[in-house]
């Protein structure tokens, strides 16, 4: 699922086509197909941003001037597995900081950092998962972890 | 099939599967318990079924809102009604399925509750627990009782049963009757429905657009997405009735990316909805179509903005514009939209389900029905609620939420997200709907509720706000991308200690800049969090500002460590452990006397607010700082007298009235600044209430009188039997300048009936008295009327005066009363009894002592106070007998006024609370003539503070630090995985009970050399951390 880690045999182009081309014409296809394209490669390859420019018959400003506006987009490769770590309030109140530091910690990601060298992990803040009640949580691709601590985190972190 | 015979078929599947011979497990697999742990749940159940050779039926369902008992997993045995259990894991799994289906013990120990009619011994009544007691669920209904992924169980709860009724309605009938109901747009906003759906109605044209906006982007919000999880067809449903009603053909649902989930619950139960013929063409055969298409967000928070929202679908950046044109006029591909959110389409079907006369039953005139709120934050019992607006707010924190964790006091609770404000404690019984809101300066919002407690500071919560919205900021117009980023960063320099003069004026006007300049709601109300703590908590504002001082002790930028954050005098705690841990108990006596002249005092009495702050709290137990400083006190060799600096002599000279902490405190810093410092004490010996308040048994006199003979030695001259009647009076002698510390000695009025009978002592002046050494006749039955310290001293005093019973009578219970743990358990060990729930109501004199009447109370609602009102139960008074009755209630101050200072209520002196200055110049006042009965330390904070003040009046720096040893050197932090767990305080050596009562001998013997190095051991090194 994630780029540049697979080899696929395929070129960027043929792995875009069929992801984008049945969109051509349709209102308000952009977001859809970057995510998409996103889920495919991972992040969004600036190499493909001029071919679906071209297919979409949208200027290639335009496509940036969306995909940077949303922060679900990246334009870097990511790590296999995506930590994200809850930062709002009620998980906030309840010490989400102090999670936040120890995975950086853990995974020796400063502020500025996002990937490890090793392309294993990736950490993202993250403003509200929606589980307030179990604050602080702790997404790794797509579970949730609640009631989290340092501890805890360093643990489940040494798992993968 | 028609509708009819799905119904029927759907109806009659449901009864099957109540009737069924097999047991039904549920369990809650939601994104919430999911992530407690529910799936594994799940695999561990399974597994245990099949060991067992036992068929069930299991149903995964949505969230019942719970979420604090979490994993839930409810069992219905045949025969016997739906138990819930909490916190089930993976290990309880066997046993519970063991006992209870082969066994059939029900194991009420694991349960929380029953639903439905029958009763299962020892196990209450589910919907009658606190927690749920007050909530009526409309759009929550099926949550956490049907299958979210089974369209039939929710036909057979009256599902779509709105919609056909909406088929045999006209367009204008649907929309009368949600305007009948009052519903109101839940999504925050609050615009009537109805008024909204008929702009959408007579827009001309027959393109027109239905929106459900799911973008939930508040944080602390989650009530849309457990509604998509657990019952998406109600607000399909609503989705389809809204759409019929105002003739649009097409709906979009805007769900954020982040809720995956809820998007494959909505994809499954719209395919459903094509099958049974719901969506599509020709409808049910009404001739009406319908396409429902969901569009994913991408991470923006601006998106929950209906005109970005908009622009989202139509694939642009997510930028509001401004309204008109209203989307009812042109929203989406510039066509006719009516956009509403998620719990609005869920109230929707459940209106026309019943009728609008039942939903606008609930609630008050102008906010109508039921709101869902996530219950987040302090609070014991966190999760999803849904109540009848109106409520109140003490309500929902104390009776469904149980109150603040860990005993620690409520602040505030935010409402609204970001776009919301605090309220504050005090407002504990506003009603909870839209206009009460407004009005205190907050708003309802989507139905975000995080609780703050005494740890939450609001300052830096204001600060998380702004960081937040102006990270979401579309950055379209100026007053809300330049605003934003403004007021954080002057928030940012508050939080960090360099906050100036004029700052909180300063983000006030900001703050209207942006409120009024705002293109869209993002910019309009993301001020608001800063203006309602403002508002509301100023001081604590101020405090950042003006001292660098978080009382939450939050701001890293300020705190080094809680504890040392938490003294009032500021005493580096970490420093001194560590100091005890290496054996250099004189090096840590050095370390204390940097900031206090009374070290053994406070290691005998101090309140220690800091061990309430103390993070190895969190783990197991606080760390024993009062103890480990007596310790060194006892342990000192006085090797800080080395480094004690004495400035020259300035001439000037300085008057003390009053020998308590805060006198001594400001004598004796003065003295070392080099001015002549002459202490003026009324009683015969100085002290104050350290001499005349604490019984000999908590605080040796030998003690207090060591410290005391060092503050003399300092230079210090103190004048007993010396009131002071008037301050022209010491002027006139020459003094320069004044210090009023006369404390708080006269014992607060009760109230009752003939409290002036012959027999009715007041507690100060009792213990006053025995301190001085006078005769005091107790007699046998003694009754204390209190539950502060001062009566516990009293009682424990009476005791061993020889009093045969004593009785402390309190109107509320053990967890409200203000004395500390340590002096209730050890006056219970001595056999001191308490009457909770008791006060007395008169007294009169007899032949036999005194009769006292009392009534008894009952606990009534929390007030601001966070504690809960006693409230007199009628008919319960009684009658009893005593000797002598002891009342403290608390104390107020007496000043001449000869003094000619200004006061307040109480007799205390109005004093600025930076720098002490009283109402005359060069007079200063401080202690608990200042703030009232409150504890020794912040009294020799006061002292301290007078100092300095006084010190710069008489044109000096005010610079009072002092260095007594040498400082450590770099140190490392702690390593984590250095902390033994488990490990509590280690014994504490106390007299035995039998010798205590003989005479006023000392109760706490402290920790011995062994255990005192122990206890260090447990410190976590806060200060160490990194920042």
């Amino acid at each position: 699922m994630v780029g540049g880690t697979v080899d696929h045999g395929l070129s960027y182009s043929q792995r875009l086509l069929p992801l984008v081309l049945p969109h051509r014409g349709e209102r308000g296809a952009l977001i859809p197909v970057l995510q998409k394209v996103q889920e495919e490669f991972g992040y969004l390859p600036r190499e493909v941003i001029p071919e679906i420019a071209r297919i979409l018959c949208l200027s290639e400003s335009e496509i940036y001037g969306v995909a940077t506006f949303y922060a679900q987009f990246r334009f870097e490769r990511q790590g296999e597995h995506t930590v994200k770590c809850c930062q709002g309030t009620a998980c906030y109140v309840q010490g989400g900081r102090r999670i936040l530091d120890a995975i950086r910690k853990e995974l020796d990601l400063p502020e500025g950092k996002t990937t490890t060298d090793d392309y294993k992990f990736s950490l993202e803040r993250v403003a509200c998962f929606g589980s307030c009640a179990l604050a602080p949580v702790m997404v790794i691709d797509k579970t949730v972890y609640g009631r989290m601590t340092p501890a805890r985190a360093r643990e489940i972190l040494s798992q993968f | 099939m028609s509708f009819a015979e799905i119904q029927k078929k759907a109806t009659a599947d449901w009864e099957t599967l109540q009737k069924n011979d097999k047991p039904r497990i549920l369990i809650g697999t939601a994104t919430c318990g999911r992530a407690a742990g529910a799936l594994a749940v799940l695999d561990t159940i399974n597994n245990e079924l099949e060991r067992l050779g036992i068929e069930a039926v299991i149903t995964q369902v949505g969230c019942i809102g719970l979420c604090y008992a979490e994993p839930l997993v409810d069992i219905i045995k045949p025969g016997r009604p739906r138990i819930s259990y909490a916190g089930v894991t993976p290990e309880i799994v066997p046993q519970l399925l063991e006992d209870y289906l082969i066994n059939d013990n029900p194991r009420p120990d694991l349960a929380l509750g029953t639903i439905g009619e029958d009763i299962v011994d020892g196990i209450p009544k589910l919907f009658e627990l606190p927690v749920l007691k007050p909530q009526v669920r409309v759009a929550l209904r099926n949550c956490g009782h049907i299958d979210p992924a089974d369209i039939n169980q929710y036909i057979a709860n009256d599902g779509y049963t709105g919609f056909i009724k909406a088929l045999k309605m006209t367009r204008e009938e649907i929309i009368a009757e949600i305007s009948k109901s009052g519903l109101r747009g839940r999504g925050g906003a609050g615009a009537s429905t109805g008024f909204k759906w008929e702009r959408l109605l007579e827009a001309p044209g027959d393109e027109k657009y239905i929106i459900c906006n799911a973008d939930e982007g508040d944080p602390g919000a989650f009530m849309d997405r457990s509604l998509l999880e657990g019952d998406p067809h109600a607000v399909l449903e609503g989705i389809l009735i809204g759409c019929y009603a105002t003739g649009a053909n097409y709906a979009y649902i805007y769900c954020r990316a982040e809720y995956p989930l809820a998007i494959e619950r909505l994809k499954t139960a719209l395919a459903q909805m094509r099958e049974n013929n719901l969506l599509g063409e020709n409808i049910l055969g009404s001739g009406f179509n319908l396409e429902i298409e969901i569009k994913e967000g991408a991470g923006a928070f601006v998106c929950g903005e209906e005109t970005a929202l908009i622009a989202s679908i139509e694939g642009k950046r997510g930028m509001p514009r401004s309204r008109p044109p209203f989307p009812a006029v042109s929203g989406v591909w510039g066509k006719p939209t009516n956009v509403n959110n998620v719990e609005t389409w869920a109230n929707v079907s459940a209106i026309l389900q019943k009728d609008a006369g039942w939903y606008s039953r609930y609630g008050t005139e102008k906010s109508r029905g039921t709101k869902t709120f996530a219950l987040a934050g302090k609070v014991a019992r966190t999760g999803l609620i849904e109540v009848p607006l109106g409520i109140r707010l003490g309500d929902i924190i104390y009776e469904i939420g149980g109150g603040i964790v860990n005993d620690k006091k409520f602040k505030a609770v935010l409402t609204g997200g970001p776009s919301g404000g605090c309220l504050p404690a005090s407002l504990i019984d506003l009603s909870v709907d839209y206009e009460s809101l407004d009005q205190a300066g907050s708003i309802v919002g989507s139905g975000g509720m995080i609780v703050g407690d005494e740890d939450t500071c609001m300052v830096d919560l204001a600060r998380f706000f702004i960081s937040f919205t102006q990270a979401e900021s579309c950055g379209k117009c100026l007053p809300c991308r330049e605003g934003g980023e403004e007021m954080l960063s002057v928030l940012e320099r508050i939080t960090n200690g360099e906050g100036q003069e004029g700052d909180i004026e300063y983000l006030e006007w900001l703050a209207n800049l942006m409120k009024s300049g705002s293109l869209c709601a993002l910019g309009q109300t993301s001020p608001n969090p800063v203006l309602t703590t403002i508002r509301y908590f100023r001081e604590e504002y101020e405090e950042h500002i003006k001292k660098g001082y978080c009382r939450a002790g939050v701001c890293s930028g300020l705190v080094r460590s809680p504890c040392q954050n938490a003294c009032p005098a500021g005493i580096d705690v970490p420093r001194y452990i560590r100091a005890i841990g290496r054996g250099n108990y004189g090096e840590a006596l050095a370390i204390i006397r940097e900031k206090v002249p009374f070290p053994s005092v406070l290691g005998y009495v101090c309140l220690h607010f800091c061990e309430a702050k103390c993070r190895r709290g969190q783990l197991e137990q606080s760390i024993a700082i009062k103890e480990l400083k007596r310790f060194a006190a006892d342990n000192d060799d006085g090797q800080w007298k080395k480094n004690v600096k004495k400035a020259p002599p300035t001439g000037k000279r300085v008057a003390v009235i009053g020998s308590g902490p805060a006198g001594l405190t400001a004598a004796y810093y003065m003295s070392r600044l080099g001015h002549e410092a002459t202490v003026f004490e009324a009683l015969p010996v100085a002290g104050g209430m350290m001499r005349v308040g604490i019984p000999a048994y908590r605080l040796p006199p030998e003690v207090l009188d060591k410290e005391i003979k060092e503050i003399e030695n300092a230079g210090v001259t103190i004048k007993t039997n010396n009131p002071v009647e008037s301050l022209d009076e010491l002027f006139g002698q020459g003094y320069d300048s004044v210090f009023v510390s006369v404390g708080a000695h006269r014992g607060v009025v009760m109230g009752i009936e003939r409290e002036n009978t012959p027999g009715v002592l007041d507690g100060v002046d009792f213990l006053r008295a025995v301190n001085l050494g006078e005769k005091v006749e107790v007699g046998d039955r003694v009754m204390v009327v209190g539950g502060g310290n001062v009566a516990l001293d009293a009682a424990r005093t009476a005791l061993r005066l020889g009093a045969g019973e004593v009785t402390i009578v309190y109107r509320r219970t053990r967890k409200e009363m203000p004395a500390s743990e340590e002096e209730i358990d050890e006056a219970l060990e001595e056999g001191v009894k308490i009457e909770y729930l008791t006060t007395p109501t008169g007294v009169t004199g007899s032949d036999n002592g005194l009769k006292v009447r009392l009534i008894r109370m009952e606990l009534g609602k929390v007030d601001e106070s966070g504690r809960p009102r006693p409230v007199p139960m009628e008919g319960s008074e009684f009658t009893t007998e005593c000797d002598l009755m002891i009342k403290a209630l608390g104390q107020e101050s007496v000043v001449p006024d000869k003094y000619g200072l200004e006061t307040e209520r109480g007799g205390r002196i109005s004093a600025d609370k930076y720098t002490l200055a009283t109402s005359r110049e060069g007079v200063y006042a401080g202690g608990d003539v200042v703030s009232g009965p409150a504890s020794v330390i912040e009294a020799i904070a006061a002292g301290r503070q007078a100092a300095v003040s006084m010190d710069i009046y008489l044109g000096g720096e005010g610079n009072i630090e002092e260095v007594l040893t040498l400082h450590e050197g770099e140190l490392p932090p702690l390593n984590p995985d250095e902390i033994e767990a488990d490990k509590y305080r280690p014994e504490l050596r106390m007299l035995p009970v039998e010798e205590r009562l003989k005479g006023f001998a000392q109760v706490v013997l402290g920790f011995d050399e062994k255990c005192a190095g122990e206890e260090t051991g447990r410190c976590l090194r806060c200060d160490l951390e990194e920042r």
